[in-house]
């Protein structure tokens, strides 16, 4: 029996659908069978990230009107082999369009045959997100360190906190600048957790590669020397258990050889 | 109990000096207007000290808040005579349960997250913070142990008196009674640390942040506790 986790943050842009594509995939990577579902109903993104876009043919929506069968909907993505899946959000229709009660069910049937189902949830409090979370065991938080984003975070773990089913939020500060930190420009990672008062879960670091292999249909976290695919690694073995020490933010000081390196490498 | 209190006083008004300045005495048993216009009568004695401070003795009857408001307005328009307070040995049941209401406390433990309401009839205390856009509410006195950043409001019935205190004190907004203060930049009596403070309405009709060891000098009647060694 698998557990359904729900990726959230209130905010717009700070990462879910990022997230969830990477922690599906790490996840994966470790050998876990996983079901992603896209929630952004109208505005889906979570194939696109995976380059999965053309190989939908049915989507959510299709699944609870009962025009399909489950296994007809889920996109499989051929880079693990019957590891990961994709439940695709339908464009043509609006959050509106579902209830509740319905993602409940359908979750629930699921959850038999997966070890893991991660729910990418759109932006906002409304509609949209209470289909998300309603049927999810446990939630995800994602927020940065602007402090936007974790007021909008606050607000939605007081909601998050109200839900009976689900277990104490957990926190991912996503988009970490180090440089920004140090220089106390942004919030760092102690001041956001104090603030919102929930574990935190892992850190990413921000990362020009995330942008462009999303752009590539290609999660970032398949490329193992990367920092943000690092922290995405972390989070899925602490997700599965491990206890895996928060990685450390400052870049190692160049050496001697890395500073001869780095004369005859530029330009 | 003397007998100013009963109907046994054939006085139907009655002027006597104190102490604490004058107190004019009203008859319970006496009917309304016999009152008013005997009141009217005593305080137009030009033999009366001029602008003295006057307590008024209503005993054991109550009256309705226009009538208290008639009562004032006789003296004020025939005297220069200030009415400082009334006193009166009798509420209605419902006073009495708005007061028991006002005087209990509630205690919240959690953090009142950005979007959230806590509302209390009495005193509320909050144990956590509240954050930013998180507002809490009391008829009575708020008391926060934890970091306030978010909107507070004490005295919401209408109690000026009441304050607010919170180990960390960096709301952005503080209400008392009806005054609303917004905790912007401009304000001078913010302070680097706002550590251990509470504000209060000052008679000013400003809300005012000070030392929280300065409450029990500020609001010595906060204390109900009897006793000691």
């Amino acid at each position: 029996m698998g557990e359904a986790i729900v990726i959230t943050s209130g905010k717009g842009g700070v990462g879910k659908t990022t997230s969830t594509a990477n922690l599906g995939t790490a996840l994966a990577l470790q050998g876990k069978k996983v079901c992603l579902i896209d929630t952004d109903i109208g505005l889906r993104n979570l194939d696109v990230i995976l380059g999965l876009e053309n190989r939908i043919i049915y989507d959510l929506i299709d699944v609870l009107e009962g025009r399909c069968k489950i296994h007809q909907a889920l996109v499989k993505d051929k880079r693990f082999e019957d590891k990961l899946f994709l439940l695709p959000a339908a464009q043509t229709a609006d959050k509106n369009d579902v209830n509740p009660e319905q993602m409940k069910e359908l979750i629930e049937g699921m959850k038999a045959d997966y070890d893991f189902i991660i729910i990418d949830c759109p932006a906002g409090i409304e509609q949209g997100y209470k289909n998300a979370v309603a049927g999810a065991d446990r939630a995800i938080v994602i927020t940065t360190p602007e402090i936007s984003a974790v007021r909008d975070a606050d607000r939605i773990i007081g909601l998050l906190e109200l839900e009976e089913n689900l277990e104490a939020p957990k926190l991912i500060i996503n988009r970490i600048r180090s440089h920004l930190m140090e220089a106390g420009d942004a919030l760092d990672v102690n001041e956001i957790t104090t603030h919102l008062s929930i574990d935190l879960l892992g850190i990413v670091p921000d990362d020009e590669r995330v942008i462009s292999s999303s752009n590539k249909g290609e999660p970032v976290v398949m490329d193992p020397s990367n920092p943000a695919a690092l922290g995405y690694r972390n989070i899925a073995r602490r997700l599965l258990g491990e206890s895996v020490p928060l990685m450390t933010m400052d870049k190692p000081k160049p050496g001697m050889f890395g500073k001869l390196k780095s004369i005859f490498s530029s330009k | 109990m003397k007998a100013q209190v009963t109907g046994f006083l054939k006085n139907i008004v009655n002027i006597k000096g104190t102490n604490k300045g004058l107190l004019i005495q009203l008859n319970d048993m006496a009917s309304y207007t016999e009152i008013l216009d005997e009141l009217k009568k005593k305080v137009s004695d030009p033999a009366l000290e001029g602008d003295a401070e006057v307590q008024i003795q209503l005993a054991k009857r109550h009256y309705s808040k226009a009538q208290l408001e008639e009562i004032k307005k006789v003296i004020h328009d025939n005297s220069k005579m200030k009415v400082i307070g009334t006193k009166c040995d009798v509420v209605t049941v419902e006073e009495c349960n708005r007061m028991i209401a006002e005087r209990q406390s509630e205690t919240y433990v959690g953090i009142v997250r950005s979007g959230q309401v806590i509302k209390a009839k009495g005193d509320l205390v909050v144990i956590g913070d509240v954050n930013q856009n998180g507002r809490i509410e009391a008829g009575g006195n708020v008391y926060v142990l934890g970091r306030l950043k978010g909107f507070a409001h004490a005295g919401a019935s209408g109690n000026k008196e009441a304050v607010i205190a919170a180990s960390w004190l960096e709301a952005t907004h503080l209400k008392i009674a009806d005054e609303l203060e917004t905790m912007t930049d401009e304000l001078d009596s913010l302070s680097e640390q706002p550590e251990m403070e509470c504000a209060y309405l000052h008679t000013s009709g400003k809300i005012i942040i000070d030392r929280l060891q300065e409450l029990r000098f500020l609001r010595p009647q906060i204390s109900t506790f009897k006793g000691g060694s």
